[in-house]
């Protein structure tokens, strides 16, 4: 043990949350150790982002039933383009408690899901981080304010790049102003006008895209194809954003395929001592050493990590003397949208409508107040998408075929639009993650977990019908023809991979995990820097705050480290 | 302005800037014909036509050959069927795209993994020639083309009508399902029939160029 290193800080994980914690604390001057419990890809050779369907063997969908059965919300992601960046679920399967259901989302490569991440950046505004308080009494409030956070929204936003405006609206505050924002199609500017006529405010998507260089990174080239990973790094990822610059520096270590499982704890001062961990190719037990440890590793990682070092001090998990450890975990309300055309723009010819492979649009929370009137909680937002895109759009789920059937298709497709939406998931206690009791264990031995959770709860239904009917009054203020469907249930947890919470902040230490500044409340040395310490979800995408949360966290450890209380 | 086409310096810039690193360069020398001359400074007349991926590289499966999985005649039929799912009039169809070339290469592939759908496919062409024959005293090969529309619009019945019922609706979903599938993913269906511009490379994105849109 004497002859191995201790790190100052040990980094659990190399995504969203990893990648910031890591280049926070090296540039603090740290020394780090980052296990990463994938392997090290390259965006130029492991990302095949600009091949048509036809390129593909099995037109990028593989063999039938290769993938296996795919929970909701996964099939678009684990393709022929990308099959070799995520875990497929049926080859390391976790478990379901009867009647749950979670789609857990894995990518266990450096870079984690930042290689292939949804890119929008909102801001949680003030109303969400104390929602008890300042909106309807109900949950909880996060130990931390927005003011609090926002010095760190700016740090993340000009260390990503990020294109937008600065208009923001009432509790959506604005990016801070870095890039130009992207053009907007046809179609968003037909819903734009449509949504304002009802006076709902549309802003433009602050998107984590390059318009214009950055430092070594390129600007965005328009391919459209960042689902599948960006093989120039026009989009923030940590792989080519923060590894490049840190590894070489001789206070910064990476070991790829080391699959953390255990803190290592010192019993005499009840502090983390380092962690264990199995390399993935030689199946290898090791350990490392460090001061303290942050667990980067994706909220449901991170918790069973904690839920596996449980120990005859901490027998129902590390750092839970709460109970709370696993708990409240929450997601997006969301659900099948509504798809159609415009007529106006039925029969144009085709343009295209890629550009930075996501809309330049979406319309924020509008619905504030009025609680004696609602059936539900909180509010959404709704994205929006349009235009001529990589399939045959609205025409094909009309009934029949033929001629007219194709020549439907054909004049409708540059006319396409697809409305959905997020609300905000409320966290409930009883939606949780435990080890398996049934003693599963995932490819390397380590137990896996089983899932409680449930999305079909009556706040998920009473919030799905109002947004229904309001992306129907937008549409039809817009003009837009809809395509009849048929509501949808809420999707599980984690089908929108906004899947948070599990180890929530709190000044409590009875009723949350974490302190705030990401601190367990049972182990001051051990941190937990992802989605797991969210207290509550607002329907703002959630990667944002994840890295300004790391941010603020590894700010405060490196300080700390400083006044030499570590 | 086209924005697929990239000014040259540009380009020579944006290449200089990919094949400073050795996975840039291989991805250029990959995706982008033509790289290697615009970097030896040759490409001709000042502009640099780029596209996506070699749209010529289609894969083994698109090229059709001799059929795998089905019989001659079912493979006749599957034709004829997908077919009138997508004709070809004065747009390429379902025939141009190989969409039965397709089917069957997928059909034969999922012995693997999934062979409930080769099940499918037998009992459904199956049922066809049993509707045909009831109907019309001969199997669907041997009755008229609109013969063989008129019965394809009766197993169809369930989705202009959910009240209807027909015994036929469930092949004759899969076999829509698949033929659209088959035709829109490859290079006849989505780059000359539909017209998709994607998935290519652009200094910019104009985005809407309409003022009648955005008034």
């Amino acid at each position: 043990m004497c002859s191995q290193p201790i790190y100052d800080v040990i980094v659990v994980g190399s995504g969203a949350a990893g990648g910031i914690a890591c280049q926070v604390l090296v540039t603090a001057g740290l020394k780090v150790l980052c296990l990463e419990a994938g392997r090290r890809i390259e965006s130029g050779r492991d990302f095949h982002t600009h091949s048509f369907p036809y390129n593909w063997t099995y037109r990028g969908h593989g063999k039938p039933g290769q993938y296996g059965k795919l929970p909701q919300g996964m099939a678009w992601k684990i393709e022929e383009w990308t099959d070799h960046l995520y875990t497929i679920p049926d080859e390391d399967p976790y478990a379901l408690a009867p009647g749950a259901k979670f789609t857990w989302t894995r990518m266990r490569v450096l870079g984690g899901r930042t290689n292939c991440w949804g890119r929008e950046c909102n801001r949680f505004g003030p109303l969400d981080f104390k929602p008890r308080s300042l909106q309807d009494g109900w949950g909880e409030d996060w130990p931390i304010t927005y003011d609090e956070v926002a010095p760190y929204y700016d740090q993340v936003e000009q260390f990503i790049g990020v294109a937008g405006d600065d208009q923001g609206v009432y509790n959506s505050p604005p990016s801070k102003r870095l890039q130009p924002a992207f053009n907007l199609r046809c179609g968003e500017w037909l819903l734009k006008k449509g949504a304002e006529k009802l006076g709902i405010k549309v802003r433009q998507t602050s998107l984590a895209v390059l318009s214009q260089p950055l430092h070594d990174r390129p600007a965005c080239h328009y391919c459209g194809g960042c689902n599948w990973g960006c093989m120039v790094g026009a989009r923030y990822g940590s792989l080519d954003s923060v590894f490049p610059h840190l590894e070489g520096r001789p206070n910064f270590t990476v070991r790829t395929n080391a699959a953390v499982h255990t803190l290592l704890m010192d019993s005499a001062t009840g502090k983390a001592r380092g962690v264990a961990y199995i390399d993935a190719e030689n199946k290898q037990e090791y350990e490392a050493y460090g001061k303290a440890v942050v667990l980067a590793a994706s909220n449901i990682e991170s918790i069973r990590i904690l839920l596996n070092s449980r120990n005859r001090n901490s027998p129902t998990g590390l750092a839970n003397s709460s109970g709370t450890l696993g708990r409240y975990l929450s997601e997006h309300v969301a659900f099948t949208g509504i798809r159609g055309f415009f007529p106006q723009l039925a029969g144009r010819p085709t343009t295209n409508d890629d550009g930075p492979g996501m809309s330049s649009i979406f319309i924020p929370r509008y619905n504030y107040g009025h609680q004696d009137k609602k059936t539900y909680l909180r509010g959404w937002r709704f994205n929006i998408s349009t235009g001529c895109g990589m399939g045959p759009g609205p025409g094909a789920s009309l009934p029949g075929f033929g001629t007219a059937y194709k020549k439907k298709i054909k004049e409708l497709y540059p006319a396409a639009f697809h409305i959905s939406g997020y609300g905000e998931g409320l966290a409930f206690d009883w939606n949780y993650v435990e080890i398996d009791p049934d003693g599963l264990r995932d490819r390397l031995g380590i137990p896996q977990v089983r899932f409680h959770t449930n999305a079909e709860y009556p706040h998920a239904f009473a919030m799905r019908d109002e947004m229904y009917g309001q992306m129907e009054e937008i549409l039809k203020a817009s003009g837009a023809e809809m395509i009849p469907y048929k509501k949808g249930v809420p999707y599980p947890l984690g089908s929108v991979t906004h899947e948070a919470g599990g180890a929530r902040m709190g000044n409590d230490a009875r009723a949350s995990v974490l302190d705030k500044w990401n601190r367990c409340h049972d182990v001051p040395n051990l941190l937990v820097a992802d989605a797991a310490c969210f207290v509550s979800h607002p329907e703002k995408c959630t990667t944002h705050t994840i890295m300004a949360l790391a941010w603020r966290a590894c700010d405060h450890l490196a300080e700390e480290f400083r006044q030499g209380n570590v | 302005m086209d924005g697929k086409l990239i000014g040259r310096r540009k380009a020579l810039k944006y290449f200089g800037f990919l094949s400073a690193s050795a996975a840039g360069a291989e991805f250029l020398a990959n995706w982008l014909p033509g790289s290697r001359e615009a970097l030896a400074g040759s490409a001709p007349g000042g502009l640099v036509a780029i596209t996506g991926a070699s749209q010529s590289e289609v894969a083994a499966s698109d090229k059709g050959s001799v059929p795998q999985f089905f019989k001659p005649e079912e493979f006749s039929t599957v034709e004829m069927l997908t077919e009138i799912i997508i004709p070809t009039d004065d747009q390429p169809g379902a025939k141009e795209a190989k969409v039965a070339d397709y089917i069957d290469f997928v059909v034969f592939s999922a012995a693997e993994f999934e062979p409930k759908l080769q099940k499918e496919w037998i009992d459904g062409l199956g049922l066809v020639n049993e509707l045909s024959s009831k109907k019309y005293g001969k199997s669907f090969p041997g009755i008229s083309p609109s013969q063989r529309e008129d019965l394809l619009t009766e197993m169809s019945g369930p989705e202009h009508d959910p009240k209807l019922q027909h015994r036929g609706f469930a092949f004759y979903r899969l076999l829509k399902a698949m033929t659209l599938e088959a035709f829109f993913t490859s290079k006849v269906g989505l780059m000359d029939f539909l017209e998709y511009k994607g998935l290519a490379f652009r200094t910019e994105f104009p985005g809407c160029t309409h003022p009648e849109h955005q008034a």
